[in-house]
């Protein structure tokens, strides 16, 4: 009995050391949950206050006389040489008309955005009964002006030290004391592709160039990833060879993704001639990065079909491929469709790849084709950031937000089709 | 040794023996005036095996069958007869072999890359280990009912109708509703699942998701129902039931049951073989077995001081 007595007092005795350890072990991974939601939260705070005033653009109502004699001299229309941005810069002047003097007139000029002249030409190429009328018409103001009003140019400092003059700060404001001022959706971030001028530049090129590389992506991965995992898991028989198959396929989800894009410029582009910048080739360089990830993940949700389901169907008799695409492939969905959207997500966020072969581009056109020249929105946004003009630095911070959620959509897709299509066995 | 005269092997008469580990041949205590051999006769060692391999109607032939997982030796030399409706329990402990020995007779040791099987197994005549011989024709023919209920998650009907499906037994869907409802009848659960065919198979209790993949078996039209374990996930009740339904299935059915339980193989079984370390020890009718057991370790495995 002594023996049991020292026993019991030995772990007595260890007992408050081990509560001590399990407390602190508990307070670290609190700690360090603490530390990664921080990190978290200042990461979107940062973004979402850089960016949210992305989203709303100033602009400014001017009136203009779209006079027949310069829209359509002699009768004929002529919307590729007429002088719209004459007709936005008469407006201009009647709007001020005590503005003298050439140097004051450029500045006045300037206030306005250079795309003004081609909103009033699509607005007469959309309707040209308007011709000859005088239109009021709400234009974008100048990136210089739109920093002006959102705050991010102080116009108390020296003038040298900014963009934008005394004189111009002046017209500012007394557009804004008439009313002739506002802050509106910046919808021009999502209908126009990219352009010099912050007011004017837009993601829809990128959009849609990230689009149809997704495209391509998908079709071409998921059965290519999905079968060479069904055939490495079920069908290849254990040899050296398998080994080395699954080793170099681990490793290759771990390769730098730049990589694949300097293999993607070697072979797609120099030894297939296939065209630069295209959505296709980086849709090609893309899949071969996401090739592993899905290989490793349907193997995963492969192997985790319990045996006893296969061994009731080879027990029916039947044969192994019956057994693989009638019970153990649709168990196997739901975690292979989670490992191709994830892998999915992460191509969307990848940059490096294609600025290797060449959707590093400055490209204005919104592609339509899988062969038309295009970039993708994370290259857009590094492109921007590049960007000296003030006006970017929030269009950068907008695009990202853009793109956080197109990822956060589709992660949340990928826990949707996990809870729908789970199955209980 | 306590043996008392028995007509009918129930539970209650196999007691363990009440006499110390170490007894000597000749120093018996009998009690109801029994007769017992002289201990000293019985075969101790393993060897041979004891008792009558052989059966009327045999269907299915063991001849000399070894099985290798690797190095590891896991059955020596068995043969065995199994007849053509009859139903035989394979008993023994842990380990000995019982069930790797089932998976022979429908070849699911094939999917096990280490397995090495020799020897000569015969289905009606013809070695189902021959090169000509396609595992999926032999399942057909030979169907499996596992030790825990692997329904598949499809529903009621479409886990009884894969079997048909697959091996187009069936011209018509009017064909395969008729064979669904059959084997669900004759596997005692059609009146409890009649109206919810489109359920999904894992919603049922245990019992009936052994009675379903009994249902599965047999809509495939076997000859011979191999049974590993099939009750020892269950509870009494739903064991009853299974066993009751062993009894009307052996009338078109040759079953093989592997089975822990002696008790269990005394109910169901007509013949019983006694596997010891992978080597077949006894093979013999259900009540001479557990009456007069002819191997010493038999019979201290029925007493339950091995096992």
């Amino acid at each position: 009995m002594k023996t049991a007595k020292t026993t019991l007092e030995k772990v007595e005795a260890g007992l408050p050391r081990r509560r001590r350890k399990e407390m602190a072990f508990k307070a670290i991974g609190v700690l360090a949950t603490a530390v990664g939601v921080l990190f978290l939260g200042v990461f979107f705070a940062t973004l979402i206050a850089e960016g949210s005033s992305a989203f709303r653009q100033t602009f400014m109502q001017i009136e203009v006389e779209l006079r027949e004699d310069v829209i359509a001299p002699g009768g004929e229309l002529d919307l590729v040489y007429a002088d719209f941005d004459g007709l936005v810069r008469t407006a201009l002047r009647e709007q001020f008309p005590d503005v003298s003097g050439r140097t004051d007139r450029r500045q006045l000029y300037r206030i306005v955005s250079a795309g003004a002249g081609y909103q009033l030409r699509d607005m007469v190429e959309a309707d040209p009964d308007i011709i000859g009328s005088r239109q009021t018409v709400w234009v974008p103001a100048a990136s210089n002006v739109d920093m002006l009003v959102k705050g991010n140019i102080d116009p108390d400092i020296d003038e040298t030290l900014r963009p934008i003059s005394d004189k111009q700060v002046a017209w500012v404001n007394t557009l804004r004391d008439v009313g002739k001022l506002e802050r509106r959706f910046n919808t021009a971030l999502f209908t126009n592709g990219d352009s010099r001028e912050p007011e004017l530049a837009g993601i829809r090129g990128a959009v849609m160039g990230s689009a149809l590389m997704l495209i391509v992506t998908m079709v071409l991965s998921f059965p290519i990833g999905a079968a060479a995992a069904i055939y490495l898991e079920e069908f290849a028989p254990k040899s050296r060879w398998s080994d080395l198959i699954e080793v170099n396929i681990n490793n290759l989800a771990a390769v730098p993704s730049i990589v694949f894009g300097l293999l993607g410029l070697a072979v797609f582009i120099n030894w297939m001639a296939l065209p630069r910048s295209a959505p296709l080739v980086g849709g090609l360089v893309l899949t071969l990065l996401t090739l592993p990830v899905i290989i490793i993940a349907s193997r995963a949700a492969i192997q985790a079909v319990p045996p006893s389901i296969r061994e009731a169907a080879l027990g029916l008799g039947a044969s192994e491929t019956q057994v693989v695409f009638h019970h153990v492939l649709p168990l196997a969905l739901p975690g292979m469709l989670t490992g191709a959207i994830i892998g999915m997500s992460r191509a969307l966020g990848e940059s490096a790849p294609l600025l290797m072969i060449g959707m590093v581009a400055f490209i204005v056109d919104v592609p339509g084709a899988l062969t038309d020249p295009a970039t993708a929105l994370p290259v857009q946004i590094y492109l921007w950031a590049d960007s000296p003009e003030r006006a970017f630095a929030e269009r950068t911070s907008a695009a990202i937000i853009v793109l956080m959620g197109f990822l956060l959509l589709m992660n949340l897709a990928a826990v949707i089709v996990r809870k729908r299509m789970e199955r209980k066995w | 040794m306590k043996m008392t005269a028995m007509t009918e092997v129930t539970t209650d008469n196999l007691e363990p023996p009440s006499v110390p580990p170490s007894d000597s041949p000749g120093e018996e205590e009998h009690s109801a005036g029994i007769v017992l051999p002289d201990l000293a006769d019985r075969p101790t060692e393993l060897g041979e095996t004891v008792g009558n391999i052989h059966c009327e109607n045999p269907f299915m032939v063991a001849e000399n069958v070894n099985v290798y997982y690797g190095d590891n030796h896991a059955i020596q030399n068995v043969s065995l007869e199994i007849g053509k409706k009859e139903v035989i329990a394979l008993i023994g402990p842990s380990g000995c072999g019982k069930s790797t020995f089932l998976r022979c007779l429908n070849r699911m040791n094939d999917s096990i890359e280490i397995a090495r099987v020799t020897g000569n197994i015969t289905l009606d005549g013809k070695d189902i280990y021959r090169k000509e011989q396609d595992p999926v024709a032999l399942r057909a023919r030979v169907g499996m009912v596992f030790q825990k209920p692997n329904p598949f998650p499809k529903s009621i009907y479409d886990n009884v109708a894969y079997g048909p499906r697959i091996h187009g037994l069936a011209a018509d869907r009017a064909e395969l509703d008729s064979i669904v409802h059959t084997s669900l009848d004759r596997a005692g659960l059609l009146n409890e699942v009649k109206d919810r065919l489109d359920e999904p198979g894992t919603s049922l209790s245990g019992g009936q998701q052994q009675r379903l993949c009994i249902a599965r078996t047999i809509a495939v039209n076997p000859e011979v129902i191999l049974m590993d374990e099939p009750c020892s996930a269950l509870d009494p009740i739903a064991t009853a039931r299974i066993e009751d339904l062993m009894d009307e299935l052996c009338e078109d059915y040759a079953i093989v049951i592997v089975t822990h339980s002696m008790q269990q193989a005394a109910r169901v079984s007509r013949r019983v073989a006694y596997f010891h370390l992978g080597l077949l020890v006894e093979v013999d009718e259900t009540d001479r077995i557990f009456t007069n057991p002819q191997h010493k370790l038999t019979e201290d495995y029925i007493t339950g001081r091995i096992g």
